[in-house]
């Protein structure tokens, strides 16, 4: 026992040397703001690790589902169905030449039959009424729906359909068809609950957490995932919290510091290098790997806006650019460290009571925006933390400033970590947990070019446009939900304006009068 | 993380699902995951707040109608995943050739015709069809404008002169209706 003991204690102190440099190093780069490119090769590396992990589950799929559902897809005259047959080929291909004969027939019969690799995580196809809160859009939603995830979403409406239906007709009793078909749509896949939850990975990428069927596929796979769950929990996640309570530590204290220096130009370029710096440290504890795209149009001032995802958003944006960042005042450590960042720059912090207070916030964000050597305020007008798969509808809240908006699409990859944050599941420090196991955080950054309120548009529609070049960007679905629904309820004045259209419809017999 | 009773289902429930009400296999795991996360509570059933929860549905303007379809069979406040999956069965499109139990036109039709019975007495009263023009239309339309198109309706469907619609006759009046396009879902996989 005493040996064991004397051994662990030899050997840590052996590492504890180099162990230490190596944070320093970390610190050290982030300062001068260069990096070793070891987490792009890592991510490198995971990505053909998850190939390696992907193929082989396909293999073992093919191996146990036979023909019990080939026969289902006979008739599905399924249009999707043949692109995802071309898309699927071209993966079955290595295959053959990797694996005995016998799968051959197997997967001769997959291909004639139906979809090989199902690219899309949909269960139906829906063409028809799909209801949202604005009426008039009932049917153009339809179309979007199936062009879901795809970074070229082409946009089409139909045309034909929405005219003949704009015609007055008598009631008949096959009205309630529609609504009736909508509703049980709606009931197995509908746009929005799912927003709330993390997305569904197409394929496994090696972590239990989103592997909930999990069955036994293979033993090298099995291998691999006890391997990196030991490099995972044994390695990064210690690590992770080292640097994470070292980063926060001298955020504190490099901002503490800055704070005493008098206001002035050198402050504030000291603030902004300072800032991304502490930031790039804190980058490290979650392995970041960020690419920022159209770095020309990066905020300089007013107003910047983004999709919000989870509150690591703040750190993946806080990397490239100094923000002012815009809250509730939180008592604690949260606390302290507002304290701390108030001091070197100038940030927006509430009381609880001012938030609700519409036109205290509005008049806060004016004074700051209409100093220019003010840093962008950063601002999340979703309002909530919703998946990345979609862009909620926007708070007009921000909009009516009338300041320059710079719109950022940011765009996690779900393979290497899912970033959303499910507050309704998860504490923070879950949260916090979650993130410093999983793999990595991938993400894209696109700063869009910056966009003014024109003549006559409101508020609401400004925040539309704003919102539909943000989700074009991203490649995510653009939809017109309130992001609140994932506490609330829906508003019944949303099925009154669904009455409303469906009385438009109705030609009504006026000349019976007794 | 929550109590996750058998997330995943037995070989005997989904070869006794697939036997009742054709779906595959595939599609049946699918909608038990579907069921699984509808299900908040994790109780293995599901309620009206359950369904109701789900915002397109709680804006359709006959989504009480619908969820009440599911609750329609025994007098439980719950829905299981079997009661759950032979009333999306009716949903399934018509395949020639094959044995369609619980999709069948008539059947389609006999969902639809439970729509508009309110009190499950196989006749469509002018009351009854008054209260789901209400719900459809909401306070748009006056009550006597409502009451003469309920009226008409009756008039022109009733065959049999007793100012209720029967089953017969309901199918009757939707005859050139296209049922199976409109109460047919596409399902993908």
């Amino acid at each position: 026992m005493a040996l064991i003991w004397s051994v662990v204690s030899v050997s840590c102190s052996i590492l504890v040397m180099p162990f230490l440099m190596f944070l320093l190093a970390i610190i050290f780069l982030a300062s001068i703001g260069k990096s070793l490119g070891v987490r792009r090769l890592y991510v490198k590396m995971l990505l053909k690790i998850f190939e390696y992990g992907r193929e082989n589950i396909e293999i073992a799929k093919k191996d146990r589902h036979t023909s019990c559902d080939n026969s289902e897809n006979e008739d599905e005259d399924d249009v999707e169905g043949q692109r995802d047959k071309e898309k699927g080929s071209s993966n079955v291909t290595c295959h053959y030449l990797n694996h005995s004969n016998h799968m051959l027939h197997k997967m001769d019969r997959k291909l004639k039959n139906g979809v090989l690799a199902n690219n899309s995580t949909s269960v139906i196809s829906r063409e028809d009424l799909i209801l949202v809160p604005d009426p008039e859009q009932n049917y153009t939603s339809a179309s979007t729906v199936n062009s879901e995830g795809d970074h070229t979403a082409v946009i089409h409406n139909f045309p034909r359909r929405r005219s003949f239906e704009t015609l007055k007709r008598e009631f008949e009793l096959s009205d309630c068809l529609n609504f009736v078909k909508a509703g049980v749509e709606a009931i197995i896949e509908d746009q929005v609950t799912h927003r709330f939850e993390a997305e569904e990975l197409k394929s496994w990428n090696l972590l239990t957490r989103t592997n909930l069927h999990y069955e036994f596929i293979s033993w090298r796979l099995s291998f691999i995932w006890m391997v990196g769950f030991l490099m995972r929990y044994c390695f990064l996640l210690p690590v992770r919290v080292l640097i994470c309570f070292i980063g926060v530590m001298w955020l504190t204290i490099c901002t503490g510091i800055v704070g005493y220096v008098r206001e002035g130009k050198f402050k504030r370029w000291l603030n902004y290098h300072v800032s991304i710096m502490c930031f790039g440290v804190l980058s490290s504890a979650l392995s970041a790997v960020i690419t920022y795209h159209n770095t020309e149009n990066r905020p300089k001032c007013g107003i910047c806006v983004a999709n919000h995802t989870s509150p690591i958003d703040v750190l993946v944006l806080a990397c490239d650019n100094c923000y002012a960042l815009i809250g509730q005042r939180h008592g604690g450590f949260l606390g302290i460290l507002q304290r701390a960042l108030a001091r070197a720059s100038p940030h927006i912090w509430f009381e609880r009571s001012e938030v609700k207070d519409r036109e205290a916030v509005a008049k806060r964000l004016r004074q700051h925006v209409s100093d220019p050597r003010n840093p962008p305020i950063l601002i999340f007008p979703e309002g909530t933390c919703i998946n990345n798969t979609s862009v909620m509808q926007f708070k007009k809240g921000s909009f009516e400033v009338g300041s320059v908006i710079y719109p950022v699409a940011i765009k996690y990859d779900p393979k290497f970590g899912d970033a959303f944050w499910n507050s309704s599941r998860y504490s923070m420090m879950q949260y916090l947990y979650l993130m410093m196991t999983s793999w990595a955080i991938v993400c894209d950054v696109w700063y869009l070019p910056p966009m003014y309120q024109q003549e006559g548009e409101s508020a609401i529609d400004f925040a539309n446009r704003v919102k539909s070049a943000i989700a074009r960007q991203g490649g995510l679905v653009d939809l017109m939900w309130d992001g609140q629904l994932k506490r609330m309820k829906a508003k019944p004045e949303w099925k009154e304006k669904q009455q409303e259209e469906f009385s438009k419809r109705l030609k009504i017999d006026t000349k019976k009068q007794e | 993380m929550g109590n996750r009773s058998s997330l995943l289902l037995r070989e005997e429930e989904i070869a006794q699902i697939q036997e009742e009400t054709g779906f595959t296999p595939n599609q049946i795991e699918r909608l038990y995951s579907r069921f699984t996360s509808l299900d908040r509570g994790d109780c293995g059933t599901l309620s009206r707040e359950d369904f109701l929860r789900i915002p397109e549905l709680a804006i359709n303007p006959l989504g009480d109608r619908i969820v009440h379809a599911f609750f329609e069979e025994g007098c439980s406040d719950r829905v299981n995943f079997l009661q759950f999956m032979q009333v999306l069965a009716h949903f399934r499109p018509i395949k020639k050739g094959r044995d369609n139990k619980l999709n069948s036109r008539e059947q389609k039709l006999k969902f639809a015709f439970k729509m508009y019975d309110l009190d499950n007495d196989d006749k469509i009263s002018k009351d009854e069809l008054l209260a789901i023009l209400h719900m459809m239309v909401g306070a748009n339309i006056s009550e006597e404008q409502l009451t003469s198109i309920a009226e008409r309706t009756i008039l022109e469907a009733d065959q049999n002169g007793d100012q209720m619609i029967s089953f017969e006759e309901f199918c009757n009046a939707l005859e050139r209706t296209d049922v199976e396009q409109k109460m047919s879902i596409r399902f993908l996989n």
